[in-house]
């Protein structure tokens, strides 16, 4: 094998004796599957984890669908060949060759222009090797580089893998062997508080798109050996590296099997985000409910492992995924645990109380307007009759429109540029707002009740997608049949929750089935000397957290 | 194979299809439903007897509109004639086109007619037949015709029917000048043993002063909508002072301010209620801080009514000069307890006598009866009033 | 979700078995008992709580009700058998569903709705009937706190206004009206039969028959407790107000001032009867099924099946409600009895030991 860490060959397949002497973390689990799709697993602990690691670890040409059959398969000492064969594997415009010599010998690197970083090439390897006067023998190459991570490599479909992911290779003349060095330069961005989970108290980090640096955020937090990062590869023609992290001992071994037989399942083309994943890990891929967690924080995310919970990360995607997801862990922030008990449950049910504010009051305010005036006090009734005497539409068709109104000034305002959202919400607010009332439009309670009911929604960021969905679905039954509709679409909501269950854990646990110690940590939160044990649904073999 | 591929599309066709029926069900609108826009809110009714039948007017509260600036409750009243209050009820519907809601209707006021001619149960019938009418209202006399009560202008408020719920607010009832009571206390102790209540009666007095902005379309049995305010027309002021007593649903008898005091007290109902007394021959107001009150039946051996009243009051107002002293003291010199105890004992002993002159039950005596022995009940209850003798207990203290 | 646990049966019995008593049935009982109401209707109690604690434990065998009664009477008699019990079962769900539909009109409409405004609730039925039978011990663990919010919150804002004295004196309706009061509250009692499809879908821990009865009975508690202010506020009038736990809070103060806050209660306890409705009629698809197998369309096409028949059954009976009533608890008043109070018992004279296949 390599003779360094950082130079040891990540896809190589290993036999079960090359595994057991290979160093602690890189024991790797290979899976065939299908003939031309193949998974592995890679275990990373903590002492090889501390980047940079190595950087050619992920990303392969597979054989088979949409990639490039090599004329040969390996490098020849005749330079010109292995050049031609890899520049014909990578024909686009931005793999760039150079070639310069040696006193004795000639060298062609090929690299990926937007993914290399040339000041290193040339420092760490063209300098070295312009000055180099040895026989070509690749041990003595590799000595000469001064590059920390590089490594021999003979497989010109390898080469070609490396060039992909950002790493240069080298061909020598008279030598069967490239060199692979690890300079490769991904643009990332710094990390920053994620603007989803923004957090007064707590740490403000945020995951990025870089897997690395995310991987190392999580390191930071677990300075455990158990903590396994399990790697693989999903999506045919984007080789997504997605890692699949728990505490060894906390999570529970069929989660983990299960998570990762999932991982397997997947059969797509491409994976751009992590939210792709979730259709899969979901049990009802088709439900309007959310079944794996999100999070945009390494320290949520850590916490979430350490209660047993299996999380996933995907490079290119700053949301990380936790499965089994419970419903209740939306209406937690990681600042409840930060304050103090009584502040962290008063919190939780405002955020319950906001959510069902959102969702059931645009509807029970049309169905109090169409079909029972009496949820309404005699006074607050005659002000909304008064407000809505002008007005064209039904009380249900004018909620619909300034429910819609919202969601139009929603949707733009998150993807207008900003220098242009000073004057969305002029129009929002005055031309929209004041404006339509004024011309008779709609009435000023309806405007009233959708803006609180708006801002109930977003108490709650984590389930906008569903709850936002949902109020508008209450909404047409209001307008339908009246609150009774409202209470027979809420018993329809209440029995689709309780059966659904992901990765054997049911949605909306601790409630429903009832965890009476799990209980500690819902809507109420006790102090966290209380929390001795982890929770009861997540089913972890090590159970007490606290001692 | 087909059929199974079938079968696993149909949840997600049901869906569509479901989705389909909602959004038609939303955009069309029409269950029968009577939205806000097309209700009258009815905030009191008042009922008259006619010759041919009732006389309903519907005191309707009408929105101000969006463009209100101030607060207040415009109304309308409408008035209908038939057979039957529910007669009336849905001529009120078609003459305005509006679907009369009673959800929200505070206050049923019974012409004075109405009450004395017949048993009113008939006239509440419908009343307290309708699922979607709240029991809770207010029930009330009038001196003279409801009609002409509920499309008064009130002097006080926006709509009379307001003005006079004012009346019969808690603190008034607290302050013993009037006793109220619902359609559904009502109906209790007229189904009761005793079949005896009370309703508060309320007079109208006319006010010098400006117009009100009340629309008013009272009149004859045609009439509906809104005419314009009638001009001149003058705001009144109404009282609740008086108690109109009530046997088997026919009133038999008015009490008057004292002894509507008077039973309000044995209620124990009062805080800060005033009455007067003397000292010597001078007149003195005595407030009212504490009281309790009572009626008991002893049915052991010849029935025997005790009706015991304690009350601790402050000294009000006095009706001669007094040193500054005298005006920093709350208490209450034994003499003018002695007057204020012989009053309120007068009181108490009119009072009684009014329910046995009557045959009204005020105390609800016979209910004691029954709740006590089954049996004594059997034996008494034809006679009880006029067998029963009263043991007044009053008891008036100074607040020291 | 196979399985119910002890504690959902348990809060199934306390929390969500007594909403389905607070409806009409206690206007009935006034009609017929006047003041003396309670009695009957704890008459009543006790002889459900002992069917219940029959059921319970028979539950000990750890059989299903189809098992135990094929372990006895062999095949073809438990066919016959659990189908007579389901036709029970969809008769005991027939009042229920009828009842709820006359409340809904009454209580979540101003004006008296189309028939159309119910039609939603056989859309909702056929979805959770078409869901497990033991599903349900998850919508318990809901539903509990729900129905302990709503009659906690009902008997809070009611109790101030009730006369307690009002149901003295004891005896004034005499033997013909707690006879006449118990035929009637029967109809309303089918909880034990009820519990017989969920036999062998719920592991029997230690002591649960007794949990069982006395979580019954306090469940019971609360409907006597309710049933007495709801004399003690309406006394005479009382036969007259037909939807009990909706109005009985209607005359707490606050009500003037905030509106009809008292109908987040009255919302609540809907919500939890809207799945107690469907329980007789879940127990009587799962009886089907025990007798006929379980394809796997046939849990479905059932539960399409028993809602058409209850949509047609709404629409039919739709103004003979009245009518329906009377012959539950004047007619038939002898077959929820039968069924849910005399059958519990005698299968404890069932045979014992599984007979050898």
């Amino acid at each position: 094998m390599g003779s360094s860490l950082y130079s040891m060959p990540m896809r190589l397949r290993m036999t079960r004796a090359e595994r057991a002497d290979a160093p602690i973390g890189f024991g790797r689990q290979s899976t065939s599957r299908r003939g031309a799709k193949e998974l592995s697993y890679t275990r990373m602990t903590l002492n090889y984890l501390i980047p940079p690691y190595p950087a050619f670890m992920s990303v392969r040409i597979k054989a088979g669908r949409g990639r490039h059959t090599p004329i040969m398969k390996n490098v020849s000492a005749d330079l010109e060949r292995s050049k031609e064969a890899l520049k014909k594997m990578l024909p686009a415009d931005d793999f760039l060759t150079f070639e310069f010599a040696s006193p004795k010998l000639s060298f062609c690197v090929l690299f990926a222009d937007p993914l290399t970083d040339k000041d290193l090439l040339g420092e760490q390897v063209i300098r070295p090797l312009r000055q180099y006067t040895g026989a070509p023998r690749a041990e003595e190459v590799l000595k000469a580089l001064s590059s920390p991570e590089a490594k021999t490599e003979k497989s010109l479909e390898k080469l070609a893998e490396e060039v992909l992911i950002g790493n240069p290779v080298v061909l020598f003349s008279d030598m069967d062997m490239g060199v692979v060095v690890g300079t490769k330069k991904i643009p990332v961005r710094a990390i920053a508080e994620p603007p989803t989970d923004v957090t007064l108290k707590g740490p403000r980090e945020g995951f990025i798109e870089d897997f690395k640096t995310n991987t190392a955020l999580i390191r930071r937090r677990l300075k455990t050996g158990e903590l396994k990062i399990d790697t693989t590869d999903v999506g045919r023609r984007s080789s997504t590296t997605v890692a699949v992290c728990y505490l060894e001992g906390t999570a529970p071994k069929a989660t983990v099997e299960a998570v990762k037989q999932k991982l397997q399942g997947i059969d797509i083309d491409i994976i751009p985000d992590s939210s792709y994943l979730t259709h899969f890990l979901a049990s009802r891929p088709y439900s309007l409910v959310k079944q794996v967690g999100t999070t945009e924080k390494p320290d949520i995310f850590c916490a979430k492992l350490a209660e047993g919970r299996v999380g996933l990360i995907v490079d290119g995607s700053p949301i990380a995924l936790t499965v089994p997801y419970l419903l209740i862990e939306d209406f937690q922030s990681s600042e409840d645990y930060f304050v103090p008990p009584y502040r962290a449950t008063f919190t939780r049910l405002l955020r319950l109380f906001a959510l069902l504010v959102a969702i059931y009051l645009p509807a029970f305010y049309v169905s109090a307007q169409l079909f029972k005036l009496q949820l309404f006090p005699v006074k607050l009734l005659l002000t909304i009759a008064g407000s809505i005497r002008d007005i064209p539409f039904s009380p249900s068709l004018e909620m619909l429109l300034v429910l819609l109104v919202l969601e139009v000034l929603n949707e733009a305002s998150i993807r207008m540029p900003k220098y242009v959202g000073m004057a969305l919400s002029v129009v929002g607010a005055l031309v929209l707002g004041e404006t339509a009332v004024s011309a008779g439009f709609v009435s000023t309670p309806a405007i009233i009740i959708i803006a609180f009911s708006g801002i109930g929604l977003y108490a709650v960021p984590n389930l906008i997608e569903q709850t936002s969905v949902l109020r508008l679905a209450m909404l047409l039954v209001a307008g339908s049949v009246g609150t009774y509709g409202v209470l027979l679409a809420t018993a329809f909501v209440i029995l689709y929750l309780v059966t659904t269950e992901n990765f054997s854990a049911p949605l909306v646990a601790p409630f429903s089935p009832l965890r009476g110690r799990d209980l500690r940590d819902s809507l109420i939160k006790y102090n966290l000397g209380s929390l001795e044990m982890r929770p009861q649904t997540l089913k972890s073999p090590n159970r007490r957290r606290l001692s | 194979m087909r059929f199974k591929r079938f079968l696993q599309t149909v949840p997600m066709k049901l869906w569509l299809i479901l989705t389909a029926v909602v959004l038609f069900a939303f955009f069309s609108n029409d269950f029968g439903l009577v939205d806000i826009q097309k209700t009258a809110i009815i905030l009191a009714a008042g009922i008259d007897k006619t010759d041919e039948g009732f006389s309903v007017t519907a005191q309707i509260a009408v929105p101000k509109g969006s463009d209100r600036t101030t607060g207040g409750t415009s109304s309308v009243e409408i008035q209908a004639e038939g057979e039957t209050v529910s007669d009336c009820i849905s001529l009120i519907f078609s003459k305005t086109g509006w679907v009369p809601k009673l959800v929200f209707c505070d206050l049923i006021v019974l012409g004075e007619d109405a009450v004395k001619e017949e048993d009113i149960i008939s006239h509440l019938n419908y009343f307290l037949r309708n699922d979607y009418m709240p029991d809770s209202c207010l029930l009330a006399v009038c001196e003279g015709k409801a009609g002409e009560l509920i499309s008064s202008t009130s002097a006080i408020d926006d709509a009379s029917s307001l003005a006079i719920e004012k009346l019969f607010s808690e603190a008034a009832v607290k302050s013993g000048r009037v006793l109220t009571n619902t359609l559904k206390d009502f109906a209790i102790d007229y189904y009761g043993v005793s079949k005896c209540s009370y309703l508060p009666y309320v007079r109208m007095e006319e006010q010098e002063g400006g117009q009100n902005d009340s629309q008013t379309a009272a009149g004859g049995s045609g009439s509906s909508g809104g005419s314009g305010g009638s001009g001149g027309e003058k705001q009144q002021i109404y009282s609740a002072e008086q108690t109109a007593l009530f046997k088997e649903g026919r009133m038999v008898g008015l009490l008057p301010q004292e002894q509507t005091l008077a039973l309000s007290l044995l209620e124990g109902n009062v805080f800060t209620g005033t009455f007067n007394a003397k000292d010597g021959t001078m007149p003195v107001t005595l407030t009212v801080v504490r009281n309790e009150g009572g009626v008991k039946l002893d049915s052991a051996h010849a029935p025997k009514a005790e009706l015991s009243l304690s009350v601790t009051v402050r000294l009000c107002c006095r009706g001669v000069t007094a040193p500054v002293e005298d005006i920093a003291s709350d208490s209450v010199s034994p003499k003018i307890l002695e007057s204020a105890k012989k009053t309120l004992t007068g009181y108490v002993q009119t009072l009684w006598d009014m329910g046995k002159e009557s045959g009204c039950d005020i105390f609800g005596l016979t209910r004691m009866l029954y709740r006590s022995s089954l049996k004594k009940y059997e034996e008494w209850k034809d006679v009880l009033l006029s067998a029963v003798t009263p043991v007044i207990e009053t008891e008036v203290l100074s607040m020291k | 979700m196979n399985k119910i646990s002890a504690r959902q049966l348990l809060f199934f019995l306390a929390c969500v078995a007594p909403v389905g008593k607070i409806v009409l049935l206690p206007a009935r009982l006034a009609d017929t008992s006047k003041n003396d109401l309670l009695f009957p209707l704890l008459a009543a109690y006790l002889l459900q709580a002992a069917a219940v604690f029959c059921t319970l434990l028979v539950a000990k065998r750890g059989m299903s009700f189809a098992e135990l009664l094929e372990n006895t009477f062999g095949r073809v008699v438990s066919k016959i058998l659990l189908t007579v019990f389901a036709l029970f079962l969809l008769f005991a769900g027939l009042l229920p569903v009828l009842e709820q539909k006359v409340m809904v009109q009454s209580v979540f409409y101003d004006t008296l709705p189309s028939l159309v405004a119910f039609a939603p609730y056989f859309l909702f039925a056929v979805y959770v009937l078409s869901k497990p039978l033991a599903s349900h011990g998850r919508v318990w663990d809901i539903l509990a706190p729900l129905a302990i919010f709503g009659l906690a919150g009902i008997l809070v804002l009611s109790a101030a206004s009730a006369d307690f004295s009002a149901l003295a004196p004891v005896g004034a309706a005499g033997q013909k009206g707690f006879f006449e009061g118990t035929m009637s509250a029967m109809a309303w009692f089918f909880d034990a039969a009820l519990l017989l499809p969920l036999l062998g879908k719920f592991d029997y821990e230690k002591g649960l028959a007794w949990k069982g009865t006395l979580c019954y009975l306090a469940g019971g508690a609360a409907v006597l407790l309710f049933t007495a202010i709801f004399w003690g506020i309406f006394q005479e009038t009382a036969p007259n107000q037909l939807f009990a736990f909706t109005v009985t809070s209607r005359y707490f103060p606050g009500v003037t001032t905030l509106g009809r806050i008292d109908y987040l209660f009255i919302f609540a306890l809907a919500l939890v009867m809207a799945f107690y409705v469907t329980l007789p009629l879940q127990g009587s698809i799962e009886c089907a099924l025990e007798a006929y197998g379980r394809p796997r369309y046939l849990p479905t096409l059932l539960a399409i099946g028993v809602t058409a028949v209850f949509l047609t059954l709404d629409v039919l009976l739709d103004y003979r409600f009245t009518e329906v009533l009377d012959g539950v608890t004047k007619w038939a008043f002898w077959v929820m009895p039968l069924f849910s109070v005399v059958i519990p018992p005698l299968l404890l004279l069932l045979r014992r030991r599984r007979r050898a296949v």
